[in-house]
């Protein structure tokens, strides 16, 4: 199998303000993200699981290059986070609640926008535009306003608009958060779509069902360390994932 | 170049597709001076009609026959008072003047001599101070007297002809003063709120809810969001500044009156405007940069439009300064951002402008906002600065 990213002792840590400092013990900084290293090979889908807070997005933001890591490098099909994020940004593909699309203008408007910035040509971008707002439902609300848009109707656009390169290398946090089960189908089906056309993708998610449903390979982060990280088919050999989970975790705060 | 312009054409639409935007920020202030100053014109017009109909009204106590013709000319002369009760009037208010002359003043005063050391005639002239038409008639009674007693000894006049014109300064020359102090420190103020109008929203609005993110994981390098955004902003911000300043024009007549009569474009030719334009422009590029780097610093527009106003107070203050710099003001001074704008404009306004002046103020205006544009980068470059909240 072919390795399309490496993650190498990636480290980040947040300054906390004066009052956190009392309630986390007096230290001046808290570890989001803690020396994780791990890979993720061409064509699946990598799922990074964890409980609120354990460093999932912190780790995915860095990977899309819009925070730096504080030690540490990630190389994603050939290009560092740390020293070409030009390079890492028109690989890839990024999702992520914090993103968010200008109320004012269009799905039409915001994909063409979107396709000119990342330098897709006219034509390609007209193409693909069709078939995926056909593929998410968004060709009848194309000329609505982003503010008239539902919630679940908004996702499907970031979704679109996160793919208007058409990337190898896909990140998306929390794809399915907020979203009702149809809307969530559509999502699903999506990703195992892309996986089948041969792209990677990287997702992180703290309901299980979505990666039993999805992940070839998952790899468990509590406090910012990854505490397991194996195939699905391996992970769930003994019990389901939920409990595995419980018992990696319950072994983490044992030892502390 | 095709993203700075692909960035360029979002701002735009954002603004010119948005009716309420444009109706705040382009509309409205042209129309708002123009309605504020017209209404302020018509009061000061009516507040001066009025008083004007009134004369003052005066008692006079032995009112010599010498005087009698000018008081008569300047006064509505009032009877039925003695000392006592015009007192009283004057101090109420329902008389503004109330004179008392010695018996036989013109006698006694022919026969004064002023080497005798004999205390002269006296006159006592009660007035209300608190009454600005008492007091008003008080000037107005001792200027009289003053001329008067100015006459008894006259030896020689001071520009007796009343015809005569010894002023010899050209009505344009002064015309062209009184605009070089006051216009540069107004066309700073339109031009400031005019971006004020729009960067904020454009930088800490996206910032705070959360789309620029978007545009920051995008391989678009942070330079050419920078510059897209200003040059944008740059631009809305000239029109916004305009609207307010064709306002102003429009309603200068109804304020000025007729004192406004000597003001015209003609006094000034193609090169002034040129350069007044040429500065113009490199102000706005600095004002919106320098906004915009406040913007970015900011959590939200709200915080943003607070931050402002320490630097509205300086630009301020550069227009106030240069009333005073004016034509004597050294090279070195055209180094200082923004005051160098105000000077230009001052001195093209009043005809003493130095083309060394101009050069230096554009190019370093537009230096300083290159600089601008680069701190601005740096800031989009800066998680600290664009994702805590």
């Amino acid at each position: 199998m072919e390795e399309i990213l490496q993650v190498k002792n990636l480290k980040k840590t947040f300054k906390l303000s004066r009052k956190q400092r009392k309630l986390e013990g007096g230290a001046a900084t808290k570890k989001a993200v803690d020396d994780l290293s791990f890979t993720a090979y061409k064509g699946e889908i990598f799922g990074l699981l964890g409980p609120n807070g354990a460093g999932k997005t912190t780790t995915l933001r860095m990977l899309a290059t819009l925070i730096k890591p504080d030690g540490g490098d990630a190389v994603i099909d050939g290009k560092s986070i740390v020293s070409d994020p030009y390079g890492v940004r028109s690989k890839i593909g990024f999702l992520t609640s914090e993103l968010k699309l200008e109320d004012f203008f269009t799905p039409n408007y915001l994909y063409g926008y979107f396709s000119r910035l990342y330098n897709v040509p006219e034509d390609v971008a007209a193409e693909r535009k069709k078939k995926m707002f056909e593929s998410f439902g968004i060709d009848k609300f194309a000329e609505v306003k982003v503010a008239n848009l539902s919630t679940g109707m908004k996702q499907k656009l970031s979704i679109v608009i996160s793919l208007v390169n058409d990337p190898d290398f896909i990140i998306f946090d929390e794809p399915t958060n907020g979203l009702d089960v149809l809307t969530a189908k559509t999502v699903t089906d999506y990703l195992a779509e892309l996986r089948a056309n041969g792209k990677t993708v990287i997702l992180s998610t703290h309901i299980f069902s979505l990666i039993e449903k999805l992940c070839d390979r998952v790899g468990v982060i509590i406090d910012g360390r990854l505490v397991a990280l194996d195939t699905l088919a391996n992970l769930t050999a003994e019990k389901n994932l939920e409990d595995k989970f419980f018992d990696l975790y319950k072994s983490v705060k044992e030892e502390r | 170049m095709k993203t700075v312009l692909t960035i360029i054409k979002k701002e735009f639409a954002r603004f010119f597709k948005d009716t309420r935007l444009l109706i705040t920020a382009l509309i409205l202030p042209g129309l708002l001076i123009f309605a504020l100053y017209n209404i302020m014109g018509t009061i000061m017009q009516n507040a001066e009609d009025k008083e004007a109909e009134k004369a003052c009204t005066v008692y006079i106590a032995d009112i010599p026959d010498s005087l009698e013709q000018s008081f008569l000319l300047s006064f509505s002369l009032k009877a039925d008072f003695n000392d006592e009760t015009a007192r009283a009037a004057v101090k109420d208010g329902s008389l503004d003047l109330y004179m008392a002359f010695p018996k036989n003043f013109d006698e006694a005063v022919k026969d004064y001599d002023v080497s005798s050391g004999q205390p002269a005639p006296n006159v006592q002239i009660y007035y209300n101070s608190a009454k600005p038409k008492s007091f008003e008639a008080y000037s107005l009674a001792t200027a009289l007297l003053s001329r008067y007693e100015q006459t008894l000894v006259n030896k020689f006049d001071i520009n007796a002809d009343l015809n005569g014109v010894y002023d010899l300064a050209d009505v344009q020359n002064v015309s062209r003063t009184v605009l070089s102090t006051v216009v540069p420190m107004v066309l700073l103020m339109l031009l400031f709120s005019g971006c004020m109008a729009v960067a904020p929203e454009s930088i800490a609005g996206e910032k705070e809810r959360g789309t620029i993110a978007t545009l920051l994981v995008t391989p678009v390098k942070r330079s050419v969001v920078a510059v897209g955004k200003i040059a944008a902003l740059s631009v809305i911000a000239l029109l916004s500044g305009l609207s307010s300043a064709l306002g102003m024009l429009l309603s200068l007549p109804k304020l000025a009156g007729s004192a406004g009569g000597g003001i015209t474009f003609s006094m000034y030719g193609f090169g002034d405007y040129a350069a007044i334009l040429g500065v113009i422009l490199s102000t706005v590029l600095i004002l919106v940069a320098v906004i915009s780097i406040v913007s970015a610093f900011a959590k939200s527009v709200k915080e943003a439009n607070g931050l402002v106003v320490p630097i509205m107070i300086l630009v301020m203050l550069c227009g106030v300064f240069s009333m005073f710099a004016g034509a004597v003001a050294s090279i070195g001074l055209y180094f200082i951002p923004v005051f160098n704008s105000a000077l230009v404009i001052s001195t093209v306004l009043s005809g003493t402008v130095s083309v060394a002046g101009i050069a230096v103020t554009i190019c370093v205006n537009v230096a300083f906002a290159a600089l601008l544009v680069l701190v601005l980068t740096r800031m989009f470059n800066s998680e600290k600065i664009m994702f805590n909240r």
